[in-house]
């Protein structure tokens, strides 16, 4: 097959970023070790990314740097497909490179001349692209290597700093449960190839899990919601996660909890939606049944991520672990829009997701920035915090109140959309969103005590924190330009999009809609 | 081009923005945005016409009302969607009257004044923009955004025990509104109205069925029953009120706890008349349980700010009494009585606290025979515990009257019950003046002076209000008749 510039121009946005993470490796050999030299590329390859999809995506400013014609996106996908340009995969698209962008925007701020700054900044980049192809996906081995990339990327994130022996630990954990998911994952699309004959999310779509191979493809679909469970940090499912989060750099948390984490819920979007939703109508088939039987299955997973996760984080004394925790329980959420399974739900399910990337890569980059202002781990070590730097403090706690999805801020639109699409769907979910409500009122407990202890409690005199030697040194009182205009970017989301959610809520209801109809 | 509706919420936007940014002048910006806002609200007044039903459509029309899309998609329209009527304009008068009365006691404040006046504000504007709402998410945008400044205000410049408070407040009182609003949902997408408009859910609501009503109304009954309080969940009140700063409790008893009552008005008996009726048995169990409790509660309070505390549940009790007996004239005495409720509590609340300031502590057994040193100070508290007891010519004397009217028409002797337990709520504020008032006096601080001149402004705006309204209470029930309750018996 001969390979011509009109058939790669679909694919300049995972072009840009792979020739930027190239770049990056490259300069390292030349000697460049300069960290704003190597940030510097990073963003770049992440901005174009970034702006050449939300060309495609049809932003009418961007309209020129169009990669791929209108009639592409949400076309009928051929058979025998690996990838297909969907909308709502663009919107993924953008949430994962608005995420890897912020984190790279903050690592700016690290120590220059660091080392391992190359290494951070081309798996960074790696990884991105690696999410950015799982939003392409149409087959289930693409799928399924398309994430590899992005973990197998993301263990060498989490160990990257030598010499720190807990981030070490982190890695290796991260590694072996992640060996395992993607082993369960490809035993489950064995079992559906063995099933169907085909790997194609369209096909396995259009085959009823019914007759003779029914229980075959049971059987895989249950190894892919274990495989792909463990990716979203799902309970039972989710025992790692806090480890991890909190062994990780600071800025490797915010990209794991802010980036990685949606790629296995657009997975779960694919595989559990997409091909399960073609047969609709539930009850009047096998089809029917077994589709109403994976939302119960999604509908549980979803309550338990959601209660357990809120439940240990009320436990926490370190504001990592609780924030990780807290991560674990919006993860719930999501699934809830997963299990609803409406065109409204998907787009609350996603705006979920794009909030979600705001509000806790962004409160993981703030704990990243205030650790090195010299404040402790542990959450009584903030104390004061707010007094002392508002800036910073409130940003963080608009960050807080969006997670608990306070008014005015994208949080609350987000949880609006996605519950009130619950109640919509009626019958058993009336309870699902009641019960989601509940588990959010709970959350508001543990964010208002680090609220709490920010603006109410007083650090004694003398033993305030002190920055440490490198923070010092930055610019903002310690903060540093980059991680200053990440969080500043964050907070500026957070709220507008708090106040008027319209145009991107139109996005996502489209891209939901043809998402939902695409094999119909 | 905007409504004044909309002008005077931009106002609030605008003036809270600058107290907060303000800095030492922080006080004269929430003085002039109070002064403004509540010249607005006297326009308002004046230019208030009555609210028709549109004749083709039988849905109230309210006045000065502007709609604009906000967020519209195939499935979901929700407006930026304002008016008032009868029953919202008191209210919008109460914040506005509340607004000032609390900046001007609160004038000296020296912790952090800025932010004090900035959060005041932002209070009394989630406030104002709770009763002016007409779009459920709106609604609920505003129900949910007076939380946090009062969690901040009770929580950073209250007494000991503040911080658990403030928690205790803010947990109570979002579990609540998160029932309240999956019931708002229910009745939107059940009866499957075409926006959150409250024009559309009016329209469509009477279609569900008489138990999805019912099931609906009790979560909207529990969503702003907390707010009420209502027993058995009125265990927040206390702490939050006996932990705020003086000025924080004035809006919490004042507006905050009148929330509620709208609430219900506005999205329970208006638009799920049905469910109201078929559960109103509950209803009165639950209000008779609360005027019983809360009396009795303030009599044994020796704390004289635990006290007012406790009756506000006694009196919310009869609000919720003159609701649930769904009746026009109920619903004139609820609002009459939350505007007096309003009036009343806010100088009881600054008594205890101007109180506290002279005489170090709040506790009516060891201050005694506070009028020889403070005789303003003394008259004020006459006032506000002669007016609360429900003393004619005083404002609350017609609402109760007027409740317990309406109570005797639907109930009969039943409004005995709440009669009887006046002479509880008589006895414990006469006690509390028979002590504090006109005992010997004990334990008088060298430096005991009377008030200071802003906090006796600030009561003696309350105390001439109190008079204006107890003789002439029609000026208010002239302007409640105009609402969408004329169906009613």
């Amino acid at each position: 097959m001969v390979i011509d510039l009109a058939t790669l121009s679909p694919f300049l946005p995972e072009l840009a970023v792979l020739a930027a993470a190239l770049l990056i490796f490259l300069l390292d050999v030349l000697g460049v070790r300069e960290l704003e030299a190597l940030g510097a590329v990073a963003v770049a390859g992440l901005g174009a990314a970034l702006l050449f999809v939300l060309a495609d995506l049809g932003f009418t400013p961007l309209l020129g740097v169009r990669t791929l014609s209108a009639s592409l996106v949400d076309a009928p996908i051929a058979a025998g497909s690996l990838y297909a340009f969907t909308s709502l995969g663009l919107v993924f698209q953008v949430i994962f490179l608005l995420a890897t962008l912020l984190v790279a925007l903050a690592s700016l701020s690290r120590p220059s001349r660091e080392p391992g700054g190359a290494v951070f900044f081309g798996l960074l980049l790696l990884a991105a692209l690696g999410m950015m192809l799982v939003a392409l996906a149409a087959d289930l081995i693409f799928l399924l290597l398309a994430l590899e990339v992005t973990a197998i990327a993301s263990y060498l994130l989490v160990g990257y700093p030598r010499r720190d022996s807990r981030g070490l630990e982190a890695a290796m954990k991260f590694y072996i449960i992640g060996a395992l998911s993607a082993a369960l994952s490809f035993f489950g699309a064995s079992l559906l190839y063995g099933a169907y004959g085909s790997t194609s999310l369209l096909v396995l779509g259009h085959s009823l899990p019914a007759g003779g191979n029914g229980e075959l493809a049971i059987a895989g679909y249950a190894f892919l919601l274990v495989g792909l469970g463990f990716e979203v940090t799902a309970v039972p499912f989710h025992m790692w996660a806090v480890d991890v989060y909190d062994g990780a750099p600071d800025d490797v948390s915010a990209f794991l909890a802010g980036g990685t984490k949606k790629v296995g819920l657009f997975a779960f979007f694919l595989v559990f939606l997409g091909p399960v939703l073609l047969v609709v109508a539930p009850g009047t088939s096998a089809s029917g049944n077994f589709h109403a039987s994976v939302q119960l299955v999604l509908a549980l997973l979803a309550v338990a991520t959601m209660t357990v996760g809120n439940v240990l984080a009320l436990m926490q004394r370190e504001m990592k672990r609780l924030l990780a925790y807290s991560s674990i329980s919006q993860a719930g959420y999501m699934l809830l829009g997963i299990a609803v399974g409406t065109a409204p739900a998907v787009a609350g399910a996603t705006f979920q997701i794009f909030a979600h990337v705001f509000l806790k890569a962004g409160a993981f980059l703030v704990v990243a920035a205030v650790a090195g202002l010299g404040v402790g781990p542990l959450v009584t070590d903030w104390k004061g915090l707010g007094v002392r730097r508002p800036w910073l403090g409130a940003g963080f706690t608009l960050m807080l109140l969006g997670l608990a999805g306070i008014p005015l801020t994208i949080g609350f639109f987000s949880k609006f959309i996605l519950f009130s699409a619950t109640v919509q769907a009626e019958g058993l979910f009336v309870w699902l969103a009641l019960i989601g409500l509940l588990n959010s009122a709970l959350s508001v407990f543990y964010y208002g005590r680090i609220l709490k202890v920010m603006y109410m409690d007083r650090a004694e005199p003398g033993e305030e924190p002190k920055p440490t030697a490198v923070a010092a040194r930055l610019a903002l009182g310690g903060i540093g330009w980059g991680r200053g205009c990440a969080i500043g970017l964050c907070v500026a989301l957070i709220v507008a999009f708090g106040i008027d959610p319209g145009p991107i809520l139109t996005v996502f209801q489209s891209a939901a809609t043809h998402f939902l109809t695409l094999g119909v | 081009m905007i409504g004044v509706l909309s002008e005077l919420l931009l106002l609030l936007v605008g003036g809270t923005l600058l107290t907060f940014a303000a800095g030492r002048v922080a006080r004269w910006v929430a003085l002039g945005t109070s002064l403004l806002f509540l010249f607005g609200v006297a326009y308002l007044l004046s230019a208030f016409s009555w609210p028709l039903l549109n004749p083709s459509t039988g849905v109230p029309q309210f006045a000065f009302s502007e709609s604009a899309p906000w967020v519209s998609l195939p499935w979901l329209t929700i407006n930026y969607s304002v008016g008032v009527d009868g029953i919202s304009l008191p209210f919008v008068l109460l914040t506005a009257i509340l607004q000032i009365v609390t900046v001007v006691y609160t004038f000296e404040e020296t912790k952090r004044p800025s932010a004090w006046f900035g959060l005041v504000l932002l209070t009394c504007l989630g406030c104002y923009g709770v009763f002016i709402s007409l779009d459920i998410l709106q609604f609920f945008l505003f129900w949910e955004a007076v939380l946090i400044p009062m969690f901040f205000m009770i929580g950073y410049w209250g007494g000991l025990r503040r911080r658990y408070a403030a928690l205790k407040f803010f947990i109570y009182t979002h579990v609540a509104s998160v029932v309240m609003l999956i019931s708002l949902f229910g009745v939107a997408f059940y009866s499957h109205a075409t926006s959150f408009d409250f024009a559309s859910l009016y329209a469509s609501a009477p279609a569900l069925a008489g138990t999805t009503q019912v099931f609906l109304f009790l979560g909207l009954f529990f969503g702003f029953g907390v707010k009420f309080p209502i027993v058995p969940f009125h265990t927040w009140l206390p702490d939050a009120h006996v932990e705020a700063p003086t000025g924080g409790s004035v809006l919490l008893a004042g507006l905050l706890l009148k929330l509620g009552g709208y609430g219900l008005i506005r999205w329970g008996l208006e638009v799920l008349p049905n469910g109201l009726e078929h559960v109103a048995p509950l209803l009165y169990a639950v209000a008779f349980a609360s005027i019983i409790w809360g009396a009795f509660l303030s009599l044994s309070q020796r704390d004289l700010k635990r006290m007012v505390a406790y009756s506000s549940i006694n009196h919310m009790g009869i609000v919720l009494l003159a609701i649930a007996v769904y009746s026009q004239l109920g619903v004139i005495a609820a609002v009459l009585l939350m505007f007096a409720h309003g009036i009343v509590s806010a100088l009881l609340f600054m008594v205890a606290g101007s109180v506290h300031h002279t005489f170090g502590s709040r506790d009516i057994v060891t201050v005694n025979g506070i009028t020889p040193t403070t005789p303003v100070l003394a008259t004020m508290t006459m006032v506000g515990a002669l007016a609360s007891l429900g003393l004619p010519a005083l404002i609350s004397f017609p609402a109760e009257f007027l409740a317990f009217l309406a109570t005797w028409d639907r109930l009969g002797y039943w409004v005995l019950v709440p009669l009887l337990v006046l002479v509880v709520t008589a006895g414990f504020y006469i006690w509390m003046m028979q002590r504090l008032l006109f005992g010997p006096p004990r334990s008088v601080p060298a430096d005991a002076h009377d008030l200071p001149s802003y906090e006796a402004i600030a009561m003696g705006m309350l105390v001439a209000l109190t008079v204006l309204y107890g003789i002439l209470p029609g000026l208010l029930t002239n302007l409640i008749v105009h609402a969408p309750i004329y169906g009613l018996p």
